[in-house]
Parts: C-alpha cells; structure tokens; sequence
C-alpha cells in the first residue's frame, strides 16, 4: 500500500457500506502496552468517516455515538476533581484521569509484584551464596588473623578493617551490577522491542533503582563479611594461630 | 574408598560452608525449576481447560477471540448440518451475551455474563449443586444455572424464580424481562474470580435475547466422532462453511498465546539464563575457592599414589554432590515458591481462576535435572583443570615453607 492509493473499507466480511479512502500517510502507531502481543494492522479516518461506515441506520443515535473523549485540561486543573465533577453531572458516564488509569491497570501492577518477588528470590540465593563464601574465604585468612592477633591488634580493630575491606568490596561489586544492568538493559530492550514489534522500553535503570540496588547490595556485602569474620574473631588467639 | 563418599566426606568435614552452598544451589536451583513451570505452565494449563470440557474443535465465524467478534447466524440449523458430518460425534452451539437480574428491595440488578448452550453428553460446566438445565420451555419459563458468585449476591436458593433482561451478542438492547425457574448452581470451566455467570439452554437464550429459534451463536462447539481426530473433523466443517473459522484446541490454545501470554515464556526463558548463569558462576568460585584452599592436601593425596584422575574426579563428585543436594531441595522449595509465584499472577484481571502460571509435567523436571548435571560439570571444569595441573613437588615444597 503506498500514499495516494485508493483503498475500500467495510465494517464487514460482506462489504456492507463500503466506502473509499485515499491513504493519506502511513504511521506507526503510539506504544501500547495493553495491546503487546495483538494484530498491528491499524487504519486511521476522520471520525465522522469512520461513523458512517459503522453505524447502525436503523439507530438515529448511531452517528452521535462515540466509545470515549479524551479531554486535555487547561491550567492548572485537578484531573481527578474534574473526572468526579463530571461523573457527578453526567450519571452514567465513567470520568478517569490517565495517570490513575495508567497506575491502576492491572496487569502491570501483578507484573511489577511478580518481578519483586523474583527480585526477592534473587536477593535470597544470593546473600546464601556470599554467606558461603565469606566464611570460605574467612577461613582462609585465618592463621593471617591469628598473627596479628598475636602481634597485638585488638579484635575490634580487625573487625574495623573487616568493614572497610567489605564495604570497598560491597560498593566495587555494587557498581559492577550497576554497569553490567546499564549494559545489558539495551540488549533487553532491542530483543524485545524485536520480538513485539513495538518501541516500549521493557527495561529501564532509573537513578531510582540504581539507589536501591546500592541500598541492598553494600549493606548485605558488609553484613555477610562482618557476620563471617565475627565468628572467627570470638576464637582464641591460640586456636587461630593453631597452636 | 570412592571418589563420591571421598567427596562427602569433604563436605561433611565442612558443615557450614558446604549447607551455604547447597542452600544457595537450591534457592537457585528453585527458580530455574519455576522458571521452567513458567515457560510452558499457560500453554498446558490452556489446554487443559480446553480438554475438560470434552469437545475439540470451536468453530467461531473469526479468528477473534470468544467473547469478541461477530457471532454465527443461523446457529442452530448450522449446529445440525455440522452434527451430521460423519467425522462428527456432537456439536454444540454456545451463545454469550450480557444479562441484568432484578434484585428486591429497589437495589440496582447484578450484571452477569449470560451463556446459552445446548445440554448433550458433555457439559460446558460442571453442576455442583441442584441438577442440570433440561431442555423444554414451559409456562414459568426456562431454566437457568448460575456460578456461586450469583448465588451468593442474589441470595437464591434452588426453585427461586428469576427474572433477567438479556443484552446479547455486545448489543444494546432493551428487551422485555425472560423469567426463569433457577435450578442449580454450576462451576464454568472459564470464570474469573469475581465473574457472574448463568447459563441456560441455547433455545431459551434465544427467547431472553429477542430471537427465538434464530439466535447467534458465538462459537459451535465441536467433538469429533469415535476413533476421530481433530484435524480431520476441522477440515470437514471448513469444508462445509469455508466462510467461517473452525480451530482446533491446539490452534486455539496457540491464539490465546499470540493474544499476550507469550510474555512469561519470554521473560522464563530470560530469568533461566540469568540464573543458570549465576548459579554456574557461584558454584565455580566456591570449588575453585575450596580447591586453593585443599591444594597442599590435594598434592600430599597425589604423593601418597592417588592418580591424576582420581583427584579430578573427586572435584566432579563435590561439585555434583553440591549441585546434586541442592537440586533435590531445590524441589519442595521451588514447589512452593510457584505456588507463591502464582498467587501473584492469577491477581491478573479476566484471568480464568481454574487458570495456573505454574504447571508440573515430566519433562520439565527432566530439564531441570539436564540443566543442573550441565552445571554442575561446567562449574567444575576450571577446579578440575586447577587439580590436574599441580605440581606436587612444589606445592609440597611451598607448604613446608610457609
């Protein structure tokens, strides 16, 4: 189909009220993530073209009827008492602000608890496995800790330098993650921006998440690290030097 | 003594770093075996839901989806060519409008999804109290099945008079009341949580919608004849109508995919990887730590006369002890964590409740076990290379110097 051809439209298998239209552009149609996975195949006309050709003659009210009104509100006016203002003077009409709207549908809100439950799972088996190999990797440095034991540092002093080394390592790792999600975020997108034909952004690292990430992360570094070493710190210093 | 109970016994020496390891291989191991529920869970769900109520072709006038599109007129006289193909064993034409029931006490009437089917041998729903809908329209009226939901708002019981104004097809309408006697309650196979559901006969859907005898149907409901399949009996009836749509469960259960749920395939199969990944990874960085650690121990065993392979092999075995351990808890907890999971999802508005995310097949817990083995050997390759290239001498050397 080109611009400037003639094409027949019908609301019908049968071609009742069929009528012609000139294809005045081609578009892409505005992301929709109600419609992710459904038929691209869209058609724009003027409204009242599209009401002539689907409305029901024997329905004088046919012409007049319209499935919504998108409204933009001037100023500094509050959408949400605008929307029950009109549902107030117009019983029977359904008023709703598209931020509200956006927020409240239903399929995102389960997906976004979904992700977070998956994110909490994650979180889970990974703070399993830093518990696992701090404590390897603790007691590794064990005969390290019983000499400067020996050599008079004090135990809340190694603890001190456990927190320093754990938050270095927690904040370096943090930031690694970081990165890496920054790096693969594109990747994400394109494969299923391709895969949907659409051009919503699937992942998106916003400084919000980035916060959070960090907020979870270093804390649980520096907690793993610190719990490890405690234990081994409470040791005699002849047991650690093993002697 | 055997390479695997050498392994165990390394383990056990280690209790607490060797249960960290195999509680995170089963948290890992119990989101790579959800995920794996996940990637096919809808699709057999589906069909299931589909199979159960024992027909296998749907003929729907498109490719809609039921519920949406244009309806097939002249439902009943077609739903009777169609039963008498020979590759056919039944057909029923299923009718879906809208319905409002009065309610006493000036309340506004309860809205309700209004289903008109033909009784046969297979029932579209299952009676869970009172009988079923018979066919035969006296002087009080048809009979009508409701869902517990529009039991319970209505406040009916069984032998209840109800009258209701039917909006069929997704038309406006304002036809007169239909009155009904309510005769049982039922289970439909398709409801949402909160769904209002009745049903009565195809004919007297008919009545209630202003068509008697001459009502659309939404789809004909199809099963193939004894000793048929559903392809052939698909053929025939598009052969019969080419005009309209005939899909078999499996083209359906394909449709309902296209319409949006290949999503939690995608994302499934994008967690797998991530977790087989990490999982992999974690599991090299704990033997390869264990390995450095057991270095002077691992060259004193080679000088006592254990073999190059032997030490190898004793690494595969911890590593598949590990992996192994944590996969068989990764079961129960990914059991669980699923049931979770899909309490999350099924909040999905217009979801069918009898609809799960999760679903357990065979073969899914087959991969699962396929993909734990491939880790457990990859994560143990780069500490099997380390032990089978150290030299024993100087390792030996640098342990009685240090």
């Amino acid at each position: 189909m080109r611009v400037g051809e003639i094409v027949t439209l019908a609301a019908d298998a049968a071609g009742t009220h069929a009528q012609r239209f000139r294809v005045a552009g081609i578009y892409e149609p505005v992301p929709d993530p109600m419609r992710l996975n459904s038929s691209k195949h869209e058609a724009r006309v003027h409204l009242p073209d599209l009401l002539s050709l689907t409305a029901n003659p024997a329905d004088p009210l046919a012409t007049e009827t319209v499935d919504a009104v998108n409204i933009a509100l001037g100023g500094s006016s509050d959408a949400e008492e605008f929307s029950r203002d009109l549902m107030a003077r117009a019983p029977g009409l359904i008023a709703q602000p598209v931020r509200a709207a956006a927020y409240r549908t239903g399929p995102f809100l389960v997906l976004e608890r979904f992700h977070l439950a998956i994110a909490i799972v994650t979180i889970l088996a990974s703070t399993v496995f830093l518990l696992a190999l701090t404590v390897m990797l603790v007691d590794e440095r064990r005969e390290t800790v019983g000499v400067l034991r020996l050599i008079g540092l004090s135990a809340s002093r190694l603890l001190l330098q456990v927190f320093a080394e754990g938050v270095i390592v927690a904040s370096a790792g943090a930031a690694f993650g970081i990165l890496l999600a920054i790096a693969s975020q594109g990747l994400i997108n394109v494969y299923f921006q391709w895969r949907y034909d659409t051009a919503l952004v699937f992942v998106r690292i916003t400084p919000g998440v980035v916060w959070r990430s960090i907020a979870i992360a270093v804390p649980l570094g520096v907690i793993g690290s610190v719990a490890a070493s405690w234990v081994l710190l409470r040791r005699g210093v002849l047991s650690l030097a093993r002697r | 003594m055997s390479a695997l109970a050498f392994a165990w016994r390394g383990l056990v020496r280690q209790p607490a770093r060797a249960g960290l390891g195999i509680l995170g291989v089963a948290a890992v191991g119990a989101l790579l075996f959800d995920m794996l529920l996940l990637s096919e869970g809808l699709v057999l769900s589906m069909r299931d839901l589909l199979e159960r109520v024992g027909f296998d072709v749907r003929v729907r006038a498109t490719m809609a989806l039921p519920g949406s599109g244009p309806g097939i007129a002249d439902a009943g006289r077609l739903t009777a060519a169609i039963a008498a193909l020979p590759e056919v064993g039944e057909a029923v034409a299923l009718g879906l409008g809208y319905a409002e029931i009065d309610r006493a006490g000036g309340r506004r009437p309860l809205a309700v999804d209004f289903v008109g089917a033909d009784t046969s041998r297979r029932r579209v729903w299952t009676v869970t109290a009172g009988r079923d809908i018979a066919d035969g329209h006296d002087a009080r009226g048809g009979e009508l099945l409701v869902n517990q939901n529009v039991a319970s708002r209505l406040g009916a019981t069984l032998g209840d008079v109800i009258q209701l104004r039917a909006s069929c097809m997704h038309q406006t309408s304002a036809l007169p009341q239909a009155t009904f006697t309510l005769v049982g309650i039922a289970e439909f196979p398709f409801d949402t949580v909160r769904q209002m559901t009745a049903a009565t006969t195809f004919a007297d859907f008919g009545i209630a919608c202003g068509a008697p005898g001459s009502a659309d149907a939404d789809m004909i409901l199809v099963a193939s004849a004894e000793g048929g399949d559903a392809e052939t009996t698909r053929d025939a009836i598009a052969r019969l109508r080419p005009d309209l749509n005939p899909m078999t469960n499996e083209q359906m259960v394909g449709l309902v995919q296209q319409s949006g749920l290949s999503y939690f395939r995608q994302i499934s199969a994008v967690l797998m990887t991530v977790t087989m990944s990490f999982g992999m990874l974690l599991i090299t960085v704990l033997l390869t730590v264990s390995v450095n650690q057991r270095l002077a121990e691992i060259a004193a065993l080679r000088a006592l006369g254990f073999s190059q392979r032997r030490v190898v092999l004793d690494v595969l075995c911890e590593s598949a002890l590990l992996v192994g351990l944590g996969g068989l808890l990764a079961l129960p907890l990914g059991a669980a964590l699923a049931v979770w999971l899909d309490g999350i999802l099924k909040r999905m508005p217009g979801l069918p409740v009898k609809l799960h995310f999760f679903v357990f097949e065979p073969q899914a817990l087959a991969i699962h076990v396929s993909l734990l083995v491939a880790t457990a050997v990859i994560a143990a390759l780069y500490p099997m290379w380390l032990v089978a290239r150290l030299p024993i001498a100087t390792t030996l050397r640098n342990e009685v110097i240090s």
